[in-house]
């Protein structure tokens, strides 16, 4: 069955989940997309989506993230499933397989969501011990995801990017860094969200995903529910820049999930992140250009981001003046939507 | 400390609040309450799983209201969650817990229009296969009885009461008088998977059990048998025709061994 599609590389650059509602118009329209990410799960049978992906996949690069794995369920991996995983991967051929830092089937129930583990010794042997038997399987690297959260347990040793970094030295793993889940989890848990990206190993991340949650106010408890339901908020920009500006340009994917809207949406915040990167990596290259007029010698390169206004590009502008905006999380991106259709 | 495995199956047990029992110490959730965040755990697989059974049972949504569907999945969700993580075949006892359920003692259309849509469901998710001609077969020496291979995506069901007529007429929006809805006849039906919709036909007697024989493997002579003892006039070129037709031969060829010999035997 291998060699059924040519092997089209992931870039570096924004690409979108694809959804069932808009499968019928990426077929018709073939609109640009730098990439595709799949549910592994939603794919695992012989239903008309497949034929459909099977399409898809000879024109768009192509991600196969599995959500049902249960990667941290210590009664270890259920095998029928892993077997399902390698022949979509078989099948599809995808540039890059992901699967999630959690447990979703524990007393022989399979539980819809993505449980936080403890996070100590045991359970980095359990997860190692499943990671390799999936890399063993699928015969390639996978990244593993961070989760987004609501509760931890109490008797952890370590924090999450401690365990990821752990992982990734004992097993070989990438990693994938959902941004969204960082600023969820930093949220609920209390932690600092850029320090959390700042301890994962740089080089490890393989993908990033970006996506929208829901401020939910339960007395004087406001959680962040990770619902995929909405626009990439400021916030998440704002750390998705954070992880930019440290890891340079990354395949970035948007997420939805819940009241999926239609298909140019997505593909907009899909735009949204390929700008925000290349500003980033202009005004790297800009920066570097000024040091080295006005200093002969070689030093290393920061990236003054933080009050950097000369630019010479409407899209640079408008990421200037949405940077010099209040942080208010409803009022600053409507600025940068002005100035994006005055720009295009 | 609890090893993993222990942890986890409380935890598990308190989302599915079949045993909503674990101890706050283990939770942290900075200044909030670790059970109140426990609730959003629960939330999120009760909804999540809902939202999988309103989409695989939506006209049974209708015939029962939301809200009560809204309950008996959340206690069916609850008693039987999902034993696997692929969940296109969530759902599959769903009509039979309908039908155990006492409140719907007396509205049987429930469990039975679930029965159909479950078998709708599967149809979707199964494979489907090149359609054969009929003239590709002119120059094939098929023998007496040959086998006839049918779309995998095909279901057949028979119920006692008009579980096809209540789903047609659940498929346009705007109400549905729900007392002459559905009355106790019974409706046999046959059901596959055309590219990513789904075909529905009602047959008689004989057409049914004909073609309830060659989904079976038993050969064309012992489906002919079956329908014309069924009903003398069974006419078998217009069922053969129409079974081409409607694309629902995906191979025909002369029978390894004769079923019908066997059948006839035992």
């Amino acid at each position: 069955m291998s060699g059924m599609f040519s092997p089209l590389a992931i870039p570096a650059s924004a690409g979108i989940g694809l959804r069932s509602p808009h499968i019928a118009e990426m077929l018709t329209r073939r609109p640009s997309a730098g990439w595709l990410e799949v549910h592994a799960e939603n794919y695992m049978g012989d239903g008309a989506g497949v034929q459909a992906l099977e399409k898809l996949r000879q024109m768009y690069p192509l991600s196969v993230h599995g959500v049902g794995l249960s990667l941290g369920s210590a009664q270890g991996l259920d095998r029928d499933h892993l077997e399902r995983l390698r022949k979509v991967c078989e099948r599809f051929e995808p540039d890059l397989v992901s699967e999630h830092l959690a447990w979703s089937v524990a007393d022989g129930a399979y539980l819809n969501d993505l449980l936080p583990l403890r996070y100590d010794e045991e359970a980095l042997a359990i997860v190692a011990r499943n990671v390799e038997t999936v890399q063993d399987t699928l015969k390639r690297r996978v990244l593993i995801e961070n989760l987004s959260a609501y509760l931890a347990f109490a008797d952890s040793l370590m924090n999450e990017a401690e365990f990821l970094a752990a992982l990734v030295a004992r097993t070989g793993c990438g990693l994938l860094l959902d941004v969204n889940n960082v600023q969820v989890s930093a949220h609920n848990l209390q932690y600092d969200a850029k320090a959390f990206i700042d301890a994962l190993p740089a080089e490890a991340i393989g993908e990033i995903h970006l996506a929208g949650h829901a401020t939910n106010r339960v007395g004087t408890d406001t959680v962040l529910i990770d619902d995929h339901g909405s626009r990439v908020p400021p916030i998440v920009w704002t750390l998705y820049r954070h992880a930019i500006e440290r890891l340079g340009p990354r395949p970035t994917l948007i997420e939805w999930d819940t009241d999926v809207p239609v298909l140019d949406v997505l593909l907009g915040e899909a735009m949204w992140a390929d700008m925000l990167t290349a500003s980033i990596m202009f005004n790297r290259r800009q920066a570097a250009r000024r040091e080295q007029t006005t200093e002969a010698r070689a030093t290393p390169i920061r990236i003054p981001i933080e009050g950097e206004t000369t630019t010479s590009m409407p899209v640079l502008a408008a990421f200037a003046a949405a940077r010099a905006a209040r942080p208010s999380i409803s009022l600053a991106l409507p600025p940068l939507e002005e100035e994006y259709h005055a720009a295009a | 400390m609890l090893p993993l495995e222990h942890l986890q199956t409380t935890m598990a047990r308190a989302v599915l609040a079949v045993d909503p029992m674990i101890g706050a110490r283990l939770l942290t959730a900075g200044n909030a309450d670790p059970l109140a965040r426990l609730s959003i755990y629960q939330n999120n697989t009760r909804s999540s799983l809902t939202a999988v059974l309103m989409a695989v049972f939506p006209v049974t949504v209708r015939l029962v209201d939301e809200r009560f569907f809204r309950y008996a999945a959340s206690e069916f969700i609850r008693r039987h969650p999902p034993t696997e993580s692929r969940l296109a075949g969530y759902g599959a006892g769903f009509p039979r817990f309908l039908k155990s359920a006492d409140t719907l003692s007396d509205m049987p259309i429930v469990a039975e229009t679930a029965r159909l849509e479950w078998a709708i469901a599967e149809a979707l998710d199964a494979p489907s296969s090149q359609p054969r001609s009929l003239a590709e077969y002119d120059s094939t020496e098929l023998g007496p009885s040959p086998d006839i291979v049918l779309q995998p995506s095909l279901r057949l069901i028979i119920s006692h009461w008009s579980i096809l007529s209540v789903w047609t007429a659940h498929q346009q929006e705007g109400p549905v008088d729900r007392n002459s809805a559905w009355t106790r006849r019974p409706e046999r039906v046959a059901l596959w998977r055309a590219g990513d919709s789904i075909r529905l036909v009602q047959l008689d007697r004989a057409n049914f059990a004909f073609l309830h024989s060659l989904k079976h493997g038993l050969g064309l002579e012992h489906a002919a048998d079956r329908a014309l003892a069924l009903d003398p006039g069974f006419d078998l070129v217009s069922a053969l025709v129409r079974l081409f037709g409607d694309g629902l031969v995906t191979a025909m060829r002369a029978a390894a061994n004769s079923h019908s010999n066997s059948w006839r035997q035992s």
